[in-house]
């Protein structure tokens, strides 16, 4: 049986679509890095599924894809190393409570 | 003989020195200008000596030039000489200077602004110096002017009062008058020689075109006129005594007034070419003598009968002239800045004394003020003409003058002029010094006061017997009276006081004032009205006068200010505008941008909520909507 773009499409859409809600929604900061990084994974799935549905023979894609997952593990890295040094000063990761800075 | 140049440089020193110090300053150090004074005193008196026993007129004892520019080729040359006559004025000008300042020490000690006093009467002194030291017209003619200021500096130095300002403003705009006459007469003497100076201008006198001799003669006379206070030009001395008693001795009888006469004594040779002025400053001289006695013999105030006085005395002075004597002239100017300094010094102390100057508040002086008395009736009896004193033999000289030239008409002029002259001294002499006193706390004036005019009644009495010897002083061959001359003189002068006595001197009358004003009816209105010359003057001159000047005023106030006003009224209308505009569109523009940029900013920091998961929501919606576009576009 032969899975179709629209299959791979439609599971990157509905990871994006709950990692976007997870973003948007959630309190704690560690969560939301939880949906940012969902999210990711469903961009990553559509360019992996886009190169080998549109261009099978070139590997441009996938390596692509390789790289954006270092980005995204590099990214993490940095958020839970803010989210430490945050949790450090307030003993609190959640999101409401880091306003300190607005004007 | 450098050291002459010297003699004018002394005061003028003490004049720069006093001018720019503060007042009380000044005041402190008025003894700088005696000083440069006293100075200029003892080198006056060397030059004199060195000068004597002179002789030779035309040849100065000692000259210096000096070149100060150059007119279209021709050198122009400044320089400064001392002759016979200039050294005999010398000696006069420092005696009476010094006698003036030495007696102002106590005659001005109260006044505040003592210091400006002697520094005016020093740059005064060094202007007449320099005058007589003058070896060219030119050189004349600015001392001649500085004089001029410092006489208006002098009459108006109460310039607080109404009179004296009024009279300064007269003496000076009268003098100008005349100088305005000298100045015309330089140009010509210029154009006619080519030069300013004594000898080049003399000496080619008579070989001008004809008719410029004349001019340039009447135009100096005109300028002596004014100066030395001759009919018409006479009305600013009697008014000139508003200044101070001592600056009238000095101005306004001793030496400034003197001016005049030396200028003419200096320029008689071009009167002598031309003949017409010589017999014109004759009558001026003739008339001047008769007015000035006669007024002088109705004024109540005792400086002013002096100051009209002097007017006829330098009527005397210009009649020698007129009829060719230098001597003459010359020695009746010396002999009466003597005398009339005497009088106004004594003049001085006698108002300090009654506290007044009208002559019916005084009397019975003599008691009380024995010195003044002494020397003042020696300087009234020089006045009068009477034997020994100097007027005796001054008048004595001018008389001989005329009678030897033949002019009977200006010789019995003169000789009624005496009889007047006589007259008026004996009114004056018996309303001050006889009578009833008339105020009990008279005393006499301190010795500084005093010692001057003791010094100048020793002078006045005895200089009258050196006629003789200044004539051959002045190169000229000096005489003795002769009786055909004298004996009218004295008779003249002996009925003109008889009379003076019989009006004023006998007791009964002598509270009554006005014996004179009943026996003389409409002749006593015409002379207590000056004979009409400031009347005239007021009428035909300064009237018109200050009417044109309102009349220039009121076109002025109403036509060029009306200009001037509106060109600034349009201005301030169109900066007006420019003020609105600017206030409106262009401050209206900076602010709008200013508050639309506050209220667009007051709008957009809502939605800066500082809540991270807020800002995820407009991404996203801004995504949504982007992509919403996208579709919509696309479709």
């Amino acid at each position: 049986m032969q899975v179709g773009l629209e299959v791979f499409l439609g599971l990157a859409a509905v990871l994006f679509a709950l990692g976007l809600y997870g973003a948007i929604s959630k309190k704690s900061a560690v969560m939301v890095l939880m949906s940012l990084e969902l999210m990711a994974v469903a961009v990553n799935i559509n360019l992996v599924a886009f190169s080998r549905f549109l261009t099978p023979e070139a590997m441009t894609g996938q390596f692509f894809t390789i790289f954006t997952m270092v980005v995204s593990a590099a990214e993490i890295g940095l958020g839970l190393a803010l989210v430490l040094a945050i949790y450090r000063q307030s003993r609190s990761i959640e999101l409401a409570g880091m306003n300190r800075l607005k004007g | 003989m450098g050291y002459v140049a010297v003699i004018p440089l002394l005061p003028a020193l003490a004049f720069a020195i006093l001018a720019p110090l503060s007042g009380e300053l000044r005041n402190r150090l008025r003894g700088v200008a005696v000083a440069g004074m006293a100075g200029s005193l003892v080198l006056s008196v060397i030059a004199f000596f060195q000068t004597w026993p002179g002789g030779h007129a035309e040849h100065p004892v000692w000259h210096v030039t000096f070149p100060l520019a150059e007119i279209s080729g021709k050198p122009l040359e400044m320089g400064l000489m001392l002759d016979p006559i200039s050294a005999a004025m010398l000696l006069v000008i420092t005696i009476v200077g010094m006698c003036v300042q030495i007696y102002s020490l106590g005659y001005m000690h109260r006044d505040g602004r003592v210091g400006w006093y002697y520094a005016a009467l020093s740059l005064f002194t060094a202007a007449m110096l320099l005058l007589v030291l003058a070896d060219n017209f030119l050189l004349l003619y600015m001392a001649w002017e500085v004089m001029g200021l410092c006489s208006y500096l002098l009459i108006g130095f109460w310039h607080e009062q109404e009179a004296p300002r009024k009279a300064s403003q007269k003496a000076f705009l009268t003098t100008r008058v005349g100088d305005v006459g000298f100045a015309i007469g330089l140009f010509a003497m210029y154009n006619a020689a080519g030069t300013f100076s004594f000898e080049g201008v003399l000496g080619s006198a008579a070989s001008w075109a004809p008719g410029a001799a004349t001019l340039v003669a009447l135009m100096l006379l005109f300028g002596a006129m004014g100066k030395s206070a001759q009919v018409p030009l006479h009305v600013w001395l009697p008014d000139a005594m508003a200044g101070p008693t001592p600056a009238s001795a000095l101005i306004h009888a001793a030496t400034m007034v003197a001016a005049g006469v030396y200028l003419v004594a200096r320029a008689l040779p071009i009167f002598e070419v031309s003949g017409v002025a010589l017999t014109v400053t004759l009558w001026v001289g003739a008339i001047t003598a008769m007015v000035g006695g006669l007024l002088a013999a109705v004024q109540h105030d005792i400086k002013k009968v002096l100051a009209y006085s002097t007017i006829s005395q330098l009527g005397y002075m210009f009649i020698a002239l007129g009829a060719g004597s230098v001597v003459a002239a010359m020695f009746h100017l010396v002999t009466h800045a003597f005398f009339k300094s005497l009088l106004f010094l004594g003049a001085g102390v006698i108002i300090h004394a009654s506290h007044t100057q009208d002559m019916r508040e005084m009397g019975g002086l003599a008691k009380h003020l024995k010195i003044t008395t002494i020397t003042f009736t020696a300087g009234s009896l020089a006045l009068a003409g009477v034997f020994p004193f100097s007027g005796f033999w001054s008048k004595d000289e001018i008389l001989a003058v005329l009678l030897h030239e033949q002019q009977y008409g200006v010789f019995v002029i003169a000789l009624i002029a005496a009889f007047i002259t006589a007259f008026y001294v004996a009114r004056l002499w018996f309303r001050v010094f006889m009578g009833p006193e008339q105020s009990d706390e008279l005393h006499e004036a301190h010795t500084s006061m005093l010692a001057p005019m003791v010094l100048l009644a020793s002078i006045t009495t005895v200089i009258g017997i050196g006629g003789y010897w200044f004539a051959e002083f002045l190169g000229h061959h000096g005489a003795w009276p002769e009786p055909k001359i004298y004996l009218p003189s004295l008779v003249a002068a002996g009925a003109g006081l008889a009379l003076g006595w019989w009006a004023y001197g006998r007791m009964n009358v002598v509270l009554n004032t006005r014996p004179l004003k009943h026996r003389a009816g409409y002749a006593y209105d015409m002379l207590s009205m000056k004979l009409y010359f400031d009347l005239t003057y007021d009428t035909f001159v300064i009237k018109p006068y200050m009417r044109l000047a309102l009349a220039f005023a009121i076109f002025d106030f109403k036509r060029i200010d009306g200009v001037v006003n509106g060109v600034a009224r349009s201005w301030r209308t169109l900066s007006d505008r420019g003020w609105k505009f600017d206030r409106t569109v262009i401050d209206g523009a900076v602010n709008a941008s200013a508050s639309g940029a506050r209220a667009l900013g007051s709008r957009l920091r809502r939605i800066q909520v500082g809540r991270v998961q807020a800002y995820q929501r407009y991404v996203v919606g801004a995504v949504v909507l982007l992509m919403l576009w996208t579709v919509v576009k696309g479709a």
